[in-house]
């Protein structure tokens, strides 16, 4: 390379540096085919348009899967003319990527109508299915920077749509009565200092009930029916004191206003329930969803398969459903395996990564076994058929992340721990004030003092203090491209233990790369054009290093060896050292040696036989692994290597990432992550790292699990967190952003218990006045929001 | 004062009203994406519709 230094102009779609020795005006691939795709269809304004710039990422599916019959029959429905479908879409940002995707149906013919619902990454697309198709669109989507996946849960969207109705409803009844409640009591008390004659006060009494009681009744349905379940399953909850207060209450106050004497409280009640339903409406965004197996193995294997006759060996496509064991598949270059089998015939290359977090391709000859799941990449096989479905490998696998998610106990948590005391604290002083002031005064007064306690501590401040403190850290962690399904999860992370990281993928790039290039640098783009037509990882690798425009023709392709062609009148070849060259010289040898020292894949490239140069491919680790696991050691984190991958190149990226031999473990099967997660837990706080198939059932056994960029659609769905940024430096602002809002949420505690205290004496000494009670109650439950919104957790400077 | 009465009774059927129409826009989906509308509102409609 004899270019002069230049200074670095940044990405044209992003505005990153570009790496050096990158052609271009983009920093990678994805960039450069976003921003054509964006240009193609004349949609420039999108870069007016947008908030924050980002690295762009797509794939190279085909989207085939979505046109399958299987598919279409669960996910799309039609009407007379057009069908409909819902897509969940990856990396939607802001205001511009809404732009971007609208605007789709100028691009495709026959797409009539996208609707975006951006808090849920999910839209709603309506096409012709004369004019095109669903796999049309998903690539069209993919262009611009959106993967596609199937939007899983309609049902449950529906289910949860009713529900959130409810409440807002509910809050909406709330919201009416604190209003009208509050004017009324503005009269009563300002006739308490400027006099009032007593059919107008009783009057406004009067009206009080009427408005209270109904709307506090309908409204407050929710707390009641918790507090009684958890009262029959003899559990401590919140909402157990939350009604007991609300009930006494709404009970006591009507019974003055009949009675004609004695405070009412409706006013501080109603804010109250209004102010509960505002928490319970926060907490309800931001619940957990939970996928089934069956919907999670749909996702992993294909749902039709090429059945060969057994006598004819002819091929026909049946769906997966219809296969049994002891059937023949063929599996063609490039697909999915449907099936656990063993080869029949033919040799081939399997990229099992997904399954496994083996970074190379392991080979195959009749009599391996193959497993669903993993990627034919080098030549067609035929399968027997040993398991189908839920039977195979991965099925098994898929279900036990349902069952282990499902098992995984509720934490208990922090809030109703205390409401549980709350509950005994309470009942106790109303019972002792009661039979105190019977004793000092009357029974009436007792009873008078009793319920003011009873209204006055109940712990509106106390409910609110996880969801607000949730909500904040929650929003402000997703700004920063960290997604966490619920507040369960940011408690289970607050304390340190030890952390997995799995390696493929995690700490590495995931896939392999060419990393080292010694002799001819030319050769790269002769490689490149012999290697362009192959699906096998190596080559894919070495495309990527080098576009060329060169084509090879006579291609022959040797698996396990290599691949050689005719590019320009040479001969070239690209494999294994001992394949490509027949001949061969010191240097070379010298530099095969010095790659494979270093852990590297030596790929030897041949010109006419004669070796010109080599290449040294490996699974790069990731960029800001190192700072990234320092910073998780610096807050007390144990870090482990949990790896599918040979144990040698686990210890070999430990040693480079500064973690201790002993604490990197290769060669473990997805079943022993999962084993080594559970015996982990019986000594302290567990978080599992990963991004594969492999990954997802440890992920979903530990405390909590952590799914990175990039991971495989079943891992995001089995993880708590998903890391929506590039960078994994996140992990470590994640645990740290959990550990803040735990320390947010007991400050939240602190507060309304004092808020609680200084009230309840009030009542106990009988010094209590409504008026007080209704100032104190917001100023108690604005102290917990100013106090969740000085929280240090997710502070995009930390 | 008694003119009070009155007009509280009024107050109220109109704070139910508002009650009774808000409940009509949440039943009929008008508050189920709070999040894309007020984005889609900064569109030009160049091709949307």
């Amino acid at each position: 390379m004899t270019a002069l230094a230049l200074a670095p102009s940044p990405c044209t779609h992003c505005g990153l540096a570009i790496p050096s020795g990158r052609d271009g005006a983009f920093c990678c691939a994805g960039c450069e085919i976003v921003a054509g795709a964006i240009a193609a269809h004349g949609l420039e304004r999108y870069y007016a348009m947008r908030e924050t710039p980002a690295p762009a990422r797509t794939t190279t599916r085909t989207y085939a899967e979505l046109d399958d019959p299987a598919f279409q029959r669960v996910h799309v429905r039609q009407t007379e003319q057009l069908a409909n479908a819902a897509l969940y879409l990856e990396d939607l940002r802001c205001t511009a990527c809404v732009w971007l995707v609208e605007s789709s149906p100028r691009c495709i013919p026959g797409l009539v109508d996208v609707r975006l619902d951006l808090g849920r990454a999910r839209a709603d697309v309506t096409w012709d299915p004369e004019l095109t198709s669903l796999p049309v669109i998903a690539r069209h989507l993919d262009r611009l920077g959106h993967a596609v996946h199937p939007y899983r849960g309609l049902d449950r969207d529906r289910q949860r749509r009713r529900e959130d109705r409810r409440l807002l409803v509910k809050l909406g009844v709330a919201g009416a009565a604190v209003g009208n409640l509050m004017l009324l009591a503005i009269g009563l008390y300002a006739g308490l200092f400027e006099g009032m004659s007593r059919a107008d006060a009783t009057f406004f009494r009067w009206a009080s009930m009427m408005v209270a009681v109904p709307a506090l009744g309908f409204a407050a349905t929710p707390f009641f029916r918790t507090a009684l379940g958890a009262l029959r399953a003899r559990r401590l909850h919140l909402d157990l004191p939350l009604s007991i207060g609300i009930a006494a209450g709404l009970g006591w106050g009507s019974a003055n206003v009949i009675r004609g004497v004695g405070e009412i409280y409706f006013d501080s009640l109603a804010m109250l329930v209004f102010l509960l339903l505002v928490a319970r409406w926060i907490v309800m965004h931001y619940q957990r969803r939970a996928s089934s197996a069956a919907e999670l193995l749909l996702a992993l294997t294909p749902s039709r398969a090429h059945r060969c006759h057994p006598a004819t060996g002819e091929l026909t496509d049946v769906p997966i459903e219809a296969l049994v064991p002891d059937d023949l598949v063929r599996v063609l270059v490039g697909e999915t395996i449907p099936v656990d089998g063993t080869v029949l015939r033919g040799t081939s290359a399997l990229d099992v990564g997904l399954l496994t977090g083996e970074s190379r391709p392991i080979d195959v000859a009749p009599g391996a076994s193959v497993h669903a799941g993993t990627v034919n990449v080098a030549a067609p096989i035929d399968v027997l058929v040993t398991a189908v479905g839920e039977a195979t490998r991965v099925g098994a696998l898929v279900a036990s992340i349902e069952a282990l998610g499902a098992r995984r106990a509720p934490i208990e948590r922090l809030v109703d721990r205390i409401a549980g005391r709350f509950v005994v604290i309470v009942t106790t002083a109303a019972a002792l004030t009661l039979v105190g002031w019977s004793f000092l005064s009357s029974p009436a007064t007792g009873a008078e003092h009793a319920m003011a306690l009873l209204v006055v501590t109940c712990p509106c401040a106390l409910a609110l203090a996880t969801p607000l403190a949730v909500t904040v850290a929650l929003g402000r962690a997703a700004r920063r491209g960290v997604l966490i399904k619920g507040a369960d999860a940011l408690e289970r992370m607050a304390t340190p233990g030890v952390m997995f990281l799995d390696k493929t993928g995690t700490v590495t790039a995931g896939e392999l790369a060419v990393v080292s290039w010694r002799g001819d640098l030319d050769a790269a783009a002769l490689a490149s054009a012999v290697e362009a037509a192959s699906a096998h990882p190596i080559a894919r690798a070495l495309v990527r290093h080098a576009a060329t425009a060169l084509v090879a023709t006579e291609l022959r392709e040797e698996l396990g060896r290599g691949i050689a062609g005719r590019v320009g009148g040479r001969h070239v070849a690209v494999g294994s050292p001992t394949w490509s060259a027949t001949r061969t010289s010191p240097t070379i040898d010298a530099w095969i040696a010095e790659l494979a020292e270093r852990g590297e894949t030596p790929i030897v490239v041949a010109v006419d036989g004669v070796p010109v140069a080599v290449a040294g491919l490996t699974d790069p680790i990731r960029a800001d692994a190192r700072v990234a696991l320092d910073e998780l050691a610096a807050l007390g984190w144990q870090v482990e290597l949990l790896s599918g991958d040979d144990p040698r190149v686990v210890r070999r990226v430990g040693s480079a990432l500064g973690i201790p031999p002993r604490r990197c473990h290769g060669g473990v099967t997805p079943e022993a992550k999962t084993a080594a997660v559970a015996a982990a837990l019986s000594r302290g706080p567990v978080v599992m790292v990963g991004d594969g198939v492999n990954d997802a059932a440890a992920m979903a056994a530990a405390d909590a699990g952590i799914a990175v960029s990039g991971s495989a659609e079943i891992a995001i769905e089995a993880a708590d967190v998903y890391l929506r940024s590039p960078s994994i430096r996140a992990i470590a602002a994640t645990v740290a952003g959990a550990r803040a809002t735990l320390a947010t949420i007991k400050r939240n505690l602190r507060f309304s218990l004092g808020y609680n205290l200084a009230v309840g004496t009030l009542a106990v000494t009988g010094l209590i006045h409504p008026l007080i009670a209704a100032a104190v109650m917001p100023l108690s439950s604005l102290t917990v929001l100013a106090s969740s919104l000085r929280s240090r957790a997710f502070r995009s400077s930390p | 004062m008694t003119v009070f009465y009155l007009v509280l009774f009024l107050a109220l059927i109109g704070a139910a009203a508002a009650v009774a129409a808000f409940a009509w826009t949440v039943r009929s989906g008008q508050l189920d994406d709070v999040d894309t509308p007020p984005r889609r509102i900064l569109f030009d409609d160049d091709g949307h519709e």
